[in-house]
């Protein structure tokens, strides 16, 4: 998989660069429009991240002429939310997706994963991590074949972070997808149902699922962590 | 009216002295009148006397006593025209006195006889009892025998003072309604050239930050008001300025603060999950990037403040139930509140139908709700009441927390603004979470209002413009809780 990054902000390409290639993606890097365009003509790619504010052509100018030279390709776009461009006109040039600034990297990881629609991104009804059994279809919700009950918002939680077992969910990231972007700011709300999820699927046993990663978020992994 | 306004005070001035000026004017022309027309009367009156000297009493030696009188009585046929005739002898005896006037206006025998010092021409207004007074002439005539006829003539003052008492009635009923009507005329002049500044100071009090784009009215008559408008102008247009400058700022800095928190921030997490590094060093990269997403959640909130303030927020304006939003709203965060122990009730009859920017307005609602469980101790109550209160939707959150005391109460919307060290040792906002509500409320046309008692608990009160009900269909239903 071959993902161009056009980003102008050298040490912001650098480090979304590092942390693609770490995923065994090989990553392009072109730090302006009239690079990109170069590239985008050069070869063949399966994303493109396109950052916004770029010097010369203009990232929304390249957008569009990505879209005439190729309308399949998927495009993340990377913004400082500036007034002039608002989500629906980035939508509107034909962006797929689009993330603010500042974002954390595993934001960025799992909105590559689903625009490239490969990875372990579990599509299966029922999602084991070790012995924890999570049916999507019923909602129900085993471990060690006990049924445990758990109440519409802990289920929620729960299975945004079976998604991706391992990868490390921000706060803000859980928020906004099992919340909604109203309740921006109020991450307290997450710890307090991690607490009601763990009483509840971690506490009884003692093999613990349900990882704090400091400072950076929650993951639902084998007990690896003291 | 207001006493201290310059309407006032500039007619109660005018009124005041124009009734002093007016008041003088009429004693003086009432004196001079009244000493003219008495002095004109009494001329006449002496000349009479003279006449009657020169006629009749310089040849009284020759035709007696009794001829003088006849002559007099038909000469001067005193009854007949009011007068009053007496004509006394050096040795005091009268040798002559007319009868009753025909108008009755005095009685001759009352008149007391004149001293006998009276000096050869002399008049004196005699006063009677029960009438006019008689205006009196009186002359030393020589008689031949040496000695002085004393000859008096008068008449009554009855139709002078009958004619003053008709001039000070006209002037009482004439004076006030003069003074009256000037005073309205006045007042009427005053209003309506002080009508600009009303204009001007009603205009300028709408005038907030939010709408330094308007402009006073200037009226154009080149005079003092006009300059005084323009000069209020020429502040606005600086305010605005200064205004804009300093909003352009916040958002510049807010937008180019991104770039070097996505690397820190990135960079951070990197390290964060490095499981090479020691677990103490990963705890202290955690506790960096506490701060950093502190940081850049600042960030986010300026930015979202500078682009209300720019009037963004009516992007996806749509109709909705207020009441809706609340109790879903409210349930989405009892958790929250349960956790602490604290009642959180919701009493909210749908609908409340408002119109507005949906996730915003939900925003509000999260943000007090939080405000409220995050300032009340274990154990308390937090209540949240929608209903319409005539024309508008209220909103209500009520907590038993620590509350505020007034001096905090009157900051609590400002940017940045935290009570005191109870409020500080939440971390976690920035002492902007109720400016950006203030500022959704002020975007959506509405308010919000705060009561608090220090100890006892808050209240926080938002109204916004209720809209035409809606059919329920209508009503994007969109927020039930997953």
């Amino acid at each position: 998989m071959r993902i161009l990054l056009v980003e102008d902000e050298r040490k912001v390409a650098e480090m979304v660069a590092r942390g693609l290639k770490a995923e065994r993606y090989a990553v392009d890097v072109a730090a302006d429009g009239d690079a990109g365009w170069a590239m985008v003509n050069t070869y063949r790619y399966d994303l493109i991240i396109l950052d916004l504010l770029l010097p010369g052509t203009g990232g929304l100018e390249l957008l569009k002429r990505i879209r005439r030279h190729d309308p399949a390709v998927p495009v993340l776009i990377l913004t400082a939310m500036d007034a002039t461009a608002s989500k629906v006109e980035n939508f509107e040039a034909g962006a797929d997706d689009y993330l603010t600034k500042p974002f954390a990297f595993a934001e960025l990881q799992v909105r590559v994963k689903a625009l490239l629609r490969r990875g372990p991104i579990s599509r299966n009804s029922t999602v084991r991590v070790e012995d924890l059994e999570i049916d999507r279809l019923s909602q129900q919700v085993r471990r060690g074949g006990a049924r445990i009950e758990l109440t519409p918002k802990e289920y929620a939680l729960l299975e945004y972070l079976a998604t991706q077992p391992g990868r490390v969910f921000s706060r803000t990231m859980i928020v906004e997808h099992v919340w909604d972007q109203s309740f921006e700011g109020l991450t307290n709300i997450v710890d307090v149902y991690v607490r009601h999820l763990r009483a509840k699927v971690d506490d009884p046993f003692p093999a613990k699922l349900i990882q704090t990663v400091r400072g950076v978020g929650y993951s639902l992994a084998a007990g690896v962590e003291p | 009216m207001r006493t201290g306004s310059i309407r006032f005070r500039l007619t109660a001035w005018y009124a005041g002295l124009l009734t002093a000026v007016v008041l003088a004017l009429a004693a003086i022309l009432f004196l001079h009148l009244k000493n003219y027309l008495e002095g004109t009367l009494a001329e006449t009156q002496l000349r009479r006397a003279r006449q009657i000297s020169d006629t009749l009493i310089a040849r009284v030696g020759a035709t007696g006593d009794a001829y003088v009188g006849n002559e007099i009585a038909s000469l001067y046929a005193p009854e007949k025209s009011d007068r009053f005739i007496r004509v006394t002898r050096p040795d005091g005896q009268v040798i002559y006195r007319s009868g009753p006037p025909n108008n009755q206006a005095f009685d001759p025998t009352a008149v007391p006889s004149a001293s006998p010092e009276t000096p050869w021409e002399s008049r004196r207004k005699q006063p009677m009892a029960g009438g006019a007074a008689l205006l009196i002439a009186a002359v030393r005539a020589p008689a031949g025998g040496g000695g002085t006829y004393l000859i008096e003539v008068g008449t009554s003052a009855a139709p002078v003072e009958a004619m003053f008492r008709h001039l000070l009635f006209v002037l009482a009923l004439g004076l006030p309604l003069v003074v009256a009507l000037a005073t309205a005329g006045g007042y009427a002049l005053v209003r309506h050239a002080l009508r600009p500044v009303d204009e001007i100071a009603g205009k300028a009090e709408q005038i907030t930050q939010h709408n330094l784009g308007e402009r006073l009215p200037v009226p154009r008559t080149g005079d003092e008001l006009e300059r005084l408008s323009s000069a209020l102008n020429h502040m606005i247009i600086r305010l605005d300025a200064a205004f804009q400058n300093s909003k352009r700022f916040v958002a510049d800095a807010s937008h180019e603060l991104r770039t070097p928190l996505t690397i820190l921030c990135g960079e951070l997490e990197d390290l964060a999950q490095e499981r090479k590094l020691p677990a103490d060093h990963r705890e202290r990269l955690g506790s960096l990037l506490e701060e950093v997403q502190r940081l850049a959640k600042i960030v986010e909130r300026l930015f979202a403040l500078s682009r209300l303030d720019a009037g963004e927020a009516q992007s996806e304006w749509i109709p909705f139930d207020l009441a809706r939003l609340a109790s879903v709203t409210a349930e989405q965060m009892a958790l929250l509140a349960e956790d602490r122990r604290i009642g959180l009730t919701c009493e909210a009859a749908s609908p409340v139908p408002v119109e507005g920017d949906r996730s915003r307005l939900k925003q509000v609602v999260v943000n007090l709700l939080d405000n409220a469980i995050k300032y009340t101790p274990d154990g308390g109550a937090v209540r949240l009441t929608v209903k319409p209160v005539g024309a508008r939707a209220s909103l209500e959150v009520t907590d038993t927390g620590v509350g505020l005391s007034a001096g905090d109460l009157a900051h609590v919307f400002e940017r940045f603004f935290r009570a005191d060290k109870t409020r500080s040792r939440h971390p976690d906002g920035a002492g902007l979470g109720l400016a950006i509500v203030k500022s959704i409320c002020n975007a959506h046309g509405g308010e919000i209002q705060a009561e608090s008692t220090l100890g006892k608990g808050s209240c926080f009160r938002v109204l916004l413009p209720l809209v035409d009900d809606q059919p329920h269909s209508s009503m994007p239903q969109s927020d039930s809780a997953p």
